[in-house]
């Protein structure tokens, strides 16, 4: 009792005030002046809570148009027509057959032989020799009654009781009935209910009148608040279990999220950031990492080259020549060098950086401190058809650390900080590994908890070849974490593609877990 | 680096050397020697007894094969190294290999020895051809720097001669095909002769090698004779041949086959090389040749570089057993690899060694225990701004691939012909769709827009993220500059939607600017302004252009902002 809409209380309080009469539908939207989807949702709601019942049933049969009957009311119907054919005929003497009447007014055939057996019937035409058909100059009570209709219903559909006699027989000849539809008239019945309140709607409707209309709002407004007549309202209740609408929130990318974090350890255990160029050349890209200029993997099908301008204009020194010397004969690095000739236009060729590591060997000659740690989050392309674990460019988080105390084992103890602070993981295993431009170098094993032992990443001691051409003579890690595949677990997506979607949809419901 | 394909029982048979029965070894255990080689066991066929295993280390060529891992894994079993006679100085050769002048144009290196008394096995013969490719492909780089052939012994009559022919004097019949043919034949038509041909062509003469009948061995590095270079199973007496560009690598190929066939239980037997030029190994030379060089290494570079006091003991026999040949004297050691190894560089390389004969898990991991300071870039710590006052106007971020298309990137936005249309393209372009870097974040947005038509709207959306833009000026011939993209797409978007946003933003970045129109072909005429501020344009933004939304297939309005995020940094 105590939520009632406002609209159930108009159509209650209305219901009281006329006692004695079973209000209908039409009667009550004059009296509440509610609009007709309102009246009968609060109606509907009523009958639901038992406060009204239904009085009684009648049913009323209404006369309406179908929309052939708007086309006759346009083009007049077609026993007006062929009744006006003939006529215009009777006037110039010409002979009028029936498929001279299809032709001219564009009619059906059964159309017109049915208007022409009507007017036949009611003596306005006749049908002479040869099919011809000629006026006698009589009216057609069926083609007047039927202008008539058209015209009526034109406005609005009316009860068929309502219509004489002959104009009501006329109607239900020409009214819609099964196997027939093309006709201009349809009938329907409508059920009209009147309605009564319950004993229960009678003592809610005297409690209403006598409490005073403790009005139920929906929206507590500025109005409300600023006049204080809040006080006087009833708050109406929601439905508080329905489904909320969905709305979309700012956000960050749950990737970016994720890397976002992997930031805020890094900084978090001193790392400093680096940032470098999406193109490079190959003498930072690989040179200067100490990988020969014949290396298998620089081989064309692993780099992607620039097209304009192919080279850069120089490669600064004294990198440049310290570079060529210690891929050439090892000099400066206590090294034998690679022993072949080094290209150094090959070292201009310009590239999409395909690793991090570019980034740290530029880093190492601008002069980093000792001690140091860096890192760089670094878009990276590989010359790899794109699939499910290729994207065509993708981040790679790497690093380096500079320091006196660095050797293989304190690169184990990093290693360690790195498997608990961005894998959380328990257990770790060292592999031997291979990188072209860190000798020892190791592969860090963790077990996830979801996907078994992975690798974590890669790491090693710069070679000296490395570091001491660019001026650094403290040993150096070079560490570079594989972070896609935990982030793919952690968003829940199988494709490598999908960390890089187009999709907003998919965008706006991923959540990661991390 | 190479993934190969081996037999367990032939792997087991020679982990367990000539002189032992072989015995099942468990996966685990295997896998836990791999660790000796830096191999993975990638797959295992329990029907066939096939193992498939990833070698890493693109500088031990010598692992890539089943007799190479079951060496160094025997080597540690043993504790020592094994010794191959053939290494030895000895005046005995089977035979002498003839260069003729002129080869160093061309081809200038060769190698040679005689293997007898192995009798080719199915599984050995696949392995040996095995060995073949993949140091021919991958070392040897698609037999540009070494290319190897096998041959039946017994028809070859001494010396062998290496020299150059014309093109159209020689024929003989190749591998694989019925017919004699010329050498410009066989480039021509031989499906190795298109596949390798380029490495010789140019050159009006080509590489040869006949015996002393004139029987062609074979045309390196393109393809064999058929009737001496075809080795079956069965045959028990070999001859290996390996030419190249790099006499190292050369000799370094040879000596690893060698070493193969002997621990197969052949009897190596050297041949002499004949040179018309000096090279460092003389004028005249045997191969298999040991020419790696002692190299003398402080105990403390290994000992500092590893954290660890080992000792010279410790130290010594790590590398024995890893197949070192190793003199100590007090705190100095005189190393030397084995003959199938040249990747001694740096003292580096035998700390590595060390470590990987002692196993990793020898070594207990200590943190770096000095001080450094964590920190963004500025350039960071401004985007990250930037990234959440637009999370904080309902923009939803995005993250694209920043290669992409031409079409993407200028097309579609109108901007062929145009100054805007600049990108820096992909030379070697694998697909079409990945041909350029972006220049510019909004297509990237639009693509979003493109495949979203269903999400509810509306949609507004941004991304920082890396642009390249071509500058003359740059070192590397464009810039990398950070960029924020953003694209607000719905029935109603326009201008003063976008404009508002603008504001805002750069209301909390304390930087005024103003606008001055734009005109740009990817925005409505009057409908785009040029973002200025201290002078300097930092961006632009505008209704864009219905022929763009058409091109993109986009049924709603949409309005963009682009903002260099590094010129808010530089004259900060």
């Amino acid at each position: 009792m105590d939520n009632l809409h406002p609209l159930e209380t108009k159509v209650l309080l209305a219901l009281s005030e006329q006692p004695d009469s079973a209000p209908t539908l039409d009667h009550l939207t004059e009296s509440t002046g509610l609009e007709p989807s309102q009246l009968s949702m609060a109606v509907e709601w009523l009958l639901a809570k038992s406060l009204i019942a239904v009085h009684a049933e009648s049913v009323v049969r209404l006369a309406s148009l179908t929309p052939t009957g708007d086309g006759y009311f346009e083009k007049y119907s077609p026993i007006e027509r062929v009744l006006s054919a003939a006529r215009e005929a009777g006037q110039t003497g010409k002979r009028l057959t029936i498929q001279d009447i299809q032709a001219k007014e564009g009619l059906e055939p059964s159309d017109v032989s049915k208007a022409v057996g009507n007017l036949k019937k009611e003596g306005a035409v006749l049908i002479v020799q040869g099919g011809c058909i000629e006026s006698t100059g009589r009216t057609s009570p069926t083609a007047e009654a039927m202008r008539a209709l058209l015209q009526e219903l034109r406005n609005g559909q009316r009860e068929l009781h309502t219509f004489a006699e002959p104009l009501r027989n006329v109607l239900q000849q020409h009214a819609v009935k099964r196997g027939n539809t093309r006709e201009p008239f349809r009938i329907d019945e409508r059920v009209t209910r009147s309605y009564v309140l319950t004993s229960a709607g009678q003592d809610a409707a005297r409690r209403l009148s006598r409490d005073g209309v403790a009005e139920e709002v929906s929206q507590l407004t500025p109005e409300l608040l600023k006049e204080g007549a809040w006080r006087n309202k009833r708050f109406r209740k929601y439905t508080i279990s329905l489904r909320a609408p969905r709305i979309a929130a700012g956000k960050r990318h749950p990737y970016r999220e994720f890397l976002d974090l992997v930031k805020l350890k890094l900084v978090s255990m001193g790392f400093q950031e680096m940032r470098g160029t999406l193109v490079e050349t190959e003498f930072w890209n690989m040179d200067a990492l100490f990988m020969p200029q014949f290396h298998p993997a620089r081989d064309i099908h692993d780099v992607y080259f620039v097209k304009e301008p192919t080279h850069a204009r120089a490669i600064p020194e004294p990198y440049l020549t310290r570079v060529t010397q210690v891929h050439e004969k090892g000099t400066g690095a206590a090294s034998t060098g690679w022993g072949y000739a080094f290209d150094a236009d090959r070292a201009k060729r310009l590239v999409l950086r395909s690793q991090g590591t570019a980034v740290s060997a530029r880093t190492l000659a601008g002069g980093a401190s000792v001690p140091g740690k860096y890192f760089s989050i670094a878009r990276c392309f590989r010359y790899d058809q794109v699939d499910a674990t290729h994207a065509t460019d993708f981040f790679q988080v790497e690093g380096i650390v500079l320091g006196a105390d660095i050797n293989f084992r304190t690169l184990l103890g990093l290693l360690n900080l790195f498997a608990r602070e961005v894998a959380q993981a328990k257990e770790v295993k060292f592999l031997p590994a291979y990188f072209p431009f860190t000798e020892p170098s190791v592969e860090m094993h963790v077990r996830h908890p979801q996907l078994g032992w992975m690798e974590l990443g890669g790491a090693g001691l710069f070679r000296p070849e490395v570091t001491t051409p660019l001026g650094v003579s403290v040993p150096v890690i070079a560490w570079g974490l594989g972070l896609d595949r935990m982030a793919m677990v952690a968003l829940g997506i199988h494709d490598i593609r999908d960390l890089f979607s187009a999709d907003l949809d998919f965008i706006r419901t991923m959540r990661g877990s991390f | 680096m190479p993934t190969i394909s081996l037999q367990r029982d032939d792997l087991e048979a020679l982990i367990a050397g000539p002189d032992h029965e072989a015995s099942r070894i468990p996966l685990e255990q295997l896998e836990e020697w791999l660790m000796l080689v830096k191999g993975e066991l990638k797959g295992t066929n329990p029907e066939t007894g096939e193992l498939r295993i990833e070698l890493q280390d693109s500088n031990r060529p010598d692992l890539w094969c089943c007799e190479g891992i079951a060496r160094q894994i025997r080597i540690k079993l043993l504790g020592t190294a094994i010794s191959y006679p053939f290494f030895k100085k000895q005046t005995q050769v089977y035979g002498k290999l003839v260069v003729a002048p002129g080869m160093d144009k061309i081809r200038p290196y060769v190698a040679a020895c005689a293997a007898v008394g192995y009798r080719v096995t199915a599984a050995g013969l696949t392995q040996l051809i095995q060995t073949q490719e993949k140091l021919a492909d991958i070392f040897g780089r698609r037999r540009r720097s070494v290319s190897i052939g096998l041959y039946r012994l017994a028809p070859i009559v001494f010396p062998v001669s290496y020299d150059l022919v014309k093109p159209d004097d020689v024929r003989f019949a190749p591998l694989g095909m019925e017919t004699v043919m010329t050498l410009r034949e066989i480039l021509m038509v031989h499906p190795k002769g298109v596949e390798y041909g380029r490495i010789v062509g140019g050159h009006d003469r080509l590489p040869l090698l006949r015996d002393a009948k004139g029987q062609v061995l074979s045309f390196p590095p393109i393809i064999n004779s058929r009737e001496i270079g075809e080795v079956r199973v069965g045959d028990h007496e070999l001859f290996v041949e390996v030419t190249g560009t790099d006499l190292s690598m050369v000799a370094l190929t040879l000596n690893i086959f060698a070493a193969n066939l002997a621990d197969r239980g052949a009897v190596i037997t050297p041949v002499e090389i004949q040179s018309p030029v000096k090279t460092k190994f003389g004028r005249r030379w045997n191969t298999p040749i040991d020419f790696g060089t002692p190299r003398a290494i402080p105990l403390t570079a290994i000992e500092s570089a590893l954290g660890e006091a080992l000792g010279g003991k410790e130290v010594t026999t790590a590398l024995k057993s890893y197949g070192y040949e190793v003199k100590s004297a007090g705190k100095k050691l005189a190393v030397r690899l084995p003959p199938y190894r040249n990747d001694l560089l740096h003292t580096v390389d035998v700390v590595e060694d060390v470590a990987i004969s002692e196993g990793y898990a020898r070594f207990a991991p200590v943190m770096p225990s000095q001080f450094t300071v964590g920190s963004l870039s500025r350039l960071e710590q401004m985007a990250d701004r930037i990234r959440h006052l637009m999370v904080g106007m309902e923009f939803q971020e995005i993250i694209s691939n920043i290669m992409g298309s031409h079409q993407d990137f200028c097309t579609k936005m109108r901007l062929d012909g145009t100054e805007w249309a600049k990108v820096v393209e992909v030379d070697n372009v694998m697909s079409m769709s990945y041909a350029c870097l972006r220049q510019w974040i909004t297509p990237s947005l639009l693509q979003v827009e493109t495949n979203s038509s269903r999400a509810f709207y509306p949609h507004r959306m941004f991304e920082v993220g890396e642009a390249a833009v071509p500058d003359e000026a740059a070192d590397v011939g464009s810039r990398t500059v950070t960029m924020l993209g953003a694209v607000i797409g719905h029935a109603g978007a326009n201008f003063s939607e976008i404009h508002s946003c603008l504001d805002l933003l750069l209301y909390y970045l304390d930087r005024p600017f103003t606008l001055e129109p734009l005109v740009h072909p990817s925005f409505l005429d009057g409908r785009a302004g040029r973002i200025v501020s201290r002078g300097r344009t930092i961006g632009l933004l505008g209704e864009v252009h219905p022929e763009v939304l058409e091109h993109w297939q986009i049924g709603v309005p949409a309005v963009a902002l682009e903002l260099e995020i590094d010129r808010l940094l530089d004259d900060a």
